[in-house]
């Protein structure tokens, strides 16, 4: 019974996308803000990534969200998984192999992943990306060295204190008397790792997060003890 | 007139920092939320008296609209943020051995709420719609039982699947038109969304969103969840979230998908919603279950009320839903005190007899006894569906008097078992947090009955606000009045 | 025979992806299936997202030597998709995070097991009797299993 509703569901969904599918004219879609934006963004934010500019300027607000909803999320699953009992069985710790490539891969994922957060307005990444490559770096160590704790006080204080820049740097344009989000200092030149006001501050502020954020999830789900009801 | 932005940012700040205040102080950590709100609430008051009904334009960023994202400030939207703040103020965690994450986590949806109801492009709603739920997997699941950890497990794989029709509806539109700016998408829908592919746009998003709006074919989420989480956290996803998604839905009919049959659509979802949710609950067992179910019936019966086109529609949709929304959380605080079945009820009422008089109270209006609110807004709804000529509007008449027999011959069921003497002395009145939940549910019928006095001025007031929100001209003037693009 | 244009195709795959979502959503039972299903058709809706601004003959949306070019693809969906790709993350790692714990207090997977053990636990919490499996019909037909104890 429940098998045929769904296959009925399922039917009637493809069939509204196969629909969909004969309508679309696949010639060029318009493109109204994108063509306003390519226009007025160099001037304006003078970030040379112009999707940098879009994600951080004209969409700001969600990307705010979007890092609140990682937050939600990383929030949702330490409560969900909760804390980890200090007599726990943990993990064996990992061989020489995995040891050594973790000593030799951690700094450099960390300069790697700072150098694309920080470059975020000039070339392809960003906060995202780099703070991915940042959760990425601090969870090797987790793997190769299980019986050390995980640093959840201080997860919470980057996630907390970058989150709070984020938004704070936003008040600051609102109390200067522009709106919520306003880029401030000065766009300088275009190109320059120096430039496009305060959107490398905010990059990296969304860099930090991300990675918090991240590491904090995976170090829940490592930390999960299944045979605990 | 900026300020409203921060009903948005300041829970957003203060939830980012309560987890770390509350390592440092945790009276900090527990006062920082109902501050903020309450902050919130100041502003969202001041900016109500300085806009003197006429409704304005934030461009976020100083990026004007359509390149920037706007948030549309009418009496509408403010009226919704409003409501937020004090719902969630109403219904925050008190209690003592909260988690700090908690706090947190109402806070985000408190923000994302008033995001939601601010937003004036499709693609920030969608973010903070994912937002509102991703914070509501997460208050489902705080109970920490294996019942409400598999309850929002389910919750979140149909709204997963929501998201991903409405992203589908979202490229489907932006393909179309290429802006998500929804002033200017009214401006262009005629022309470009008032197609069969603009209905199928609108069928995707209407049932993306209808997870959290309790729709009919997505709602098989309500009953687990509303069973396993806590009385505030249902009274918040049945109360406020509901509302919000469908705040969103009607906004998107208004501008967007002004076609005939995208109310159509809607209608009959909104029937089917109606009368599986009414026999649902007639048939269901135990307190939680029966109010789930039939917030299922009446968020059906509110679908079915925003169908009528024009600002009738708006008006009566309007009515329903602030009723709704006073009277489901406090009936949801009631049944935490009368946890469990509704054989065990017999003579509850007796035992405390000022929960046993409120109930019967909220149950009255919620059928449409005159003259409380209750029935105002049905007979709104009802006058409305007869203004209309095709026969489906007819039809919704016999449908919507159903669900109300239906609804009456349970609700009174359970006040006749309230207030029948027991036959043993079983103690099945688990009294939960007591006082607390009592007090809120009382100053939430107080509001109803102010509402009953204050109805003339109050509907007119609503007519105003419908109004104004149905009119998709005003909307585009608003916005675009001060941006030098256009 | 018209030659197909990769264009179509593109559309198609996305589409076809997000089918393949929605029904691995709906008709597989094991939970870990489904949320595969669930980041499947994510990835779909991404697609169709990201190729809503895309053009042919347009290059990335960097600027490189000084002003920008006139033929860029459109920034806007590339910004759309990042945060949606993010925000699927999260909803993911959501998910594992209850697919875990509902494991750990239901000891099964299938999630008709799953919502079957689920409702005997609320009906039991609630004191009420259990509730009729939803693949029966409704209506009191008295069920085998139930026959034993009344009469």
């Amino acid at each position: 019974m429940r098998n045929l509703a769904a296959l009925v569901f399922v039917g009637g969904l493809a069939f509204l996308l196969l629909v969909i599918f004969n309508q679309f004219d696949f010639a060029q879609a318009p493109m109204l803000v994108g063509q306003g934006i390519l226009a007025d963004a160099p001037d304006r934010v003078s970030a040379a990534n112009i999707v940098t500019a879009v994600v951080l300027g004209y969409r700001g607000i969600d990307t705010l969200g979007e890092i609140s909803i990682l937050f939600a999320a990383s929030a949702a699953a330490g409560l969900v998984l909760g804390r980890r009992r200090i007599d726990a069985r943990r993990d064996p710790p990992g061989g020489f192999i995995l040891r050594s490539g973790v000593a030799l891969l951690f700094p450099l994922m960390l300069v790697v992943g700072f150098y694309i957060i920080l470059h975020g307005h000039l070339t392809p990444g960003g906060g995202f990306q780099g703070g991915v490559i940042l959760a990425a770096a601090f969870f090797l160590p987790l793997l190769a060295r299980p019986e050390t704790p995980v640093d959840h006080a201080g997860l919470s204080i980057v996630e907390g204190g970058a989150g709070a820049v984020f938004i704070l740097t936003g008040l600051a344009a609102l109390l200067q008397g522009g709106e919520f989000l306003q880029p401030l200092l000065n766009n300088g030149v275009l190109g320059e790792l120096v430039s496009a006001g305060t959107l490398p501050l905010l990059y990296l502020a969304v860099g930090l997060k991300v990675g918090a954020e991240l590491a904090g999830l995976m170090a829940c789900l490592a930390d999960v003890e299944v045979d605990e009801p | 007139m900026n300020t409203i932005v921060l009903t948005v940012v300041l829970p957003l700040l203060a939830a980012f920092i309560v987890p770390v205040l509350s390592r440092v102080s945790p009276l900090l950590g527990r006062l920082l939320g109902p501050l903020t709100l309450a902050y919130a609430i100041l502003l969202t008051l001041q900016v109500w008296l300085g806009m003197e009904g006429k409704p304005f334009s934030i461009a976020l960023g100083g990026f004007q609209p359509p390149l920037g994202i706007n948030f549309y400030v009418d009496r509408l939207s403010l009226l919704f943020t409003f409501l937020t703040l004090v719902t969630s103020l109403l219904l925050w965690p008190w209690r003592n051995e909260t988690e700090p994450r908690q706090y947190a986590l109402t806070l985000l949806l408190a923000a994302s709420a008033c995001g939601l109801a601010l937003s004036g492009d499709l693609f920030n709603i969608y973010v903070f719609y994912e937002l509102i739920s991703v914070a509501s997997f997460g208050l489902a699941a705080a109970t920490r039982s294996g019942a409400a950890f598999a309850a929002s497990l389910r919750y979140l794989i149909l709204s997963g699947l929501g998201s991903v029709l409405v992203l589908c509806g979202i490229a489907i539109v932006y393909l179309q038109t290429g802006t998500l700016n929804l002033a200017q998408l009214s401006q262009l829908a005629p022309e470009t969304l008032n197609t069969p592919l603009g209905l199928s746009a609108f069928a995707l998003i209407l049932l993306g969103i209808g997870v959290k709006g309790e729709l009919f074919p997505v709602n098989s989420w309500v009953p687990e969840v509303y069973a396993a989480a806590s009385g505030r956290v249902s009274g918040l996803l049945a109360g406020l979230v509901s509302k919000l998604a469908v705040l969103v839905i009607v906004r998107l009919l208004v501008l967007l998908f002004q076609q005939e049959s995208a109310l159509h659509l809607m209608l009959i979802l909104g029937l089917l919603g109606a009368i599986t949710g009414e026999l649902a609950a007639w048939r269901a067992k135990d307190m939680n279950r029966m109010l789930a179910f039939s917030s299922i019936g009446q968020l059906g019966v509110i679908f079915i009320a925003f169908s009528i086109p024009g600002e009738t529609g708006l008006f009566a949709g309007l009515a329903l839903s602030l009723h709704h929304l006073l009277v489901k959380p406090a009936l949801f605080l009631l049944a935490e005190r009368w946890w469990g079945s509704l054989a065990g009820l017999r003579g509850a009422g007796l035992a405390s007899p000022v929960a046993g008089g409120l109930f019967v109270l909220l149950a009255l209006s919620l059928v449409g006894m005159p003259p409380l609110p209750g029935f105002w807004a049905k007979f709104l709804l009802f006058t409305g569906l007869a203004a209309q000529s095709a026969v489906i509007y007819q039809v919704a008449i016999g449908v919507v008097l159903l669900s109300i027999v239906i609804e009456a011959n349970y609700l009174f069921r359970v006040v006749m078992d309230l207030f029948q003497p027991a036959e043993d002395d079983r103690a099945t009145v688990v009294d939960g947090h007591g006082w607390l939940n009592l007090g809120t549910t009382f100053l939430l019928s107080a509001l109803l009955i102010a509402g009953m006095l204050l109805m003339g001025p109050l509907g007119a007031w609503l007519e105003g606000v419908a109004m104004q929100a149905a009119d998709p001209v005003l909307y585009f003037d608003t916005v675009f009045s001060v941006s030098a693009i256009h | 025979m018209m030659p197909i244009e990769i264009g179509t195709v593109l559309y198609a795959g996305a589409i076809g992806l997000v089918v393949i979502g929605i029904a691995g959503i709906v008709l597989s039972h094991h939970l870990f299936r489904i949320i595969l299903a669930l980041v499947i058709a994510e990835a779909g809706a991404n697609l169709l997202l990201v190729l809503s601004g895309f053009r042919w003959d347009a290059i990335a949306p960097i600027i490189t030597g000084g002003a920008a070019a006139p033929t860029m693809v459109d920034p806007v969906p590339q910004a759309m998709v990042l945060t949606s790709i993010v925000i699927g993350v999260g909803v993911q790692a959501l998910a594992l995070s209850l697919m875990l714990r509902a494991y750990g207090a239901y000891k099964t997977l299938d999630i008709r097991e799953l919502q079957r053990r689920m409702s005997a636990d609320l009906a039991g919490e609630a004191g009420t009797p259990l509730p009729q499996s939803l693949e029966e019909p409704v209506g009191g037909r008295p069920l085998p299993a139930a026959g034993g104890d009344g009469r």
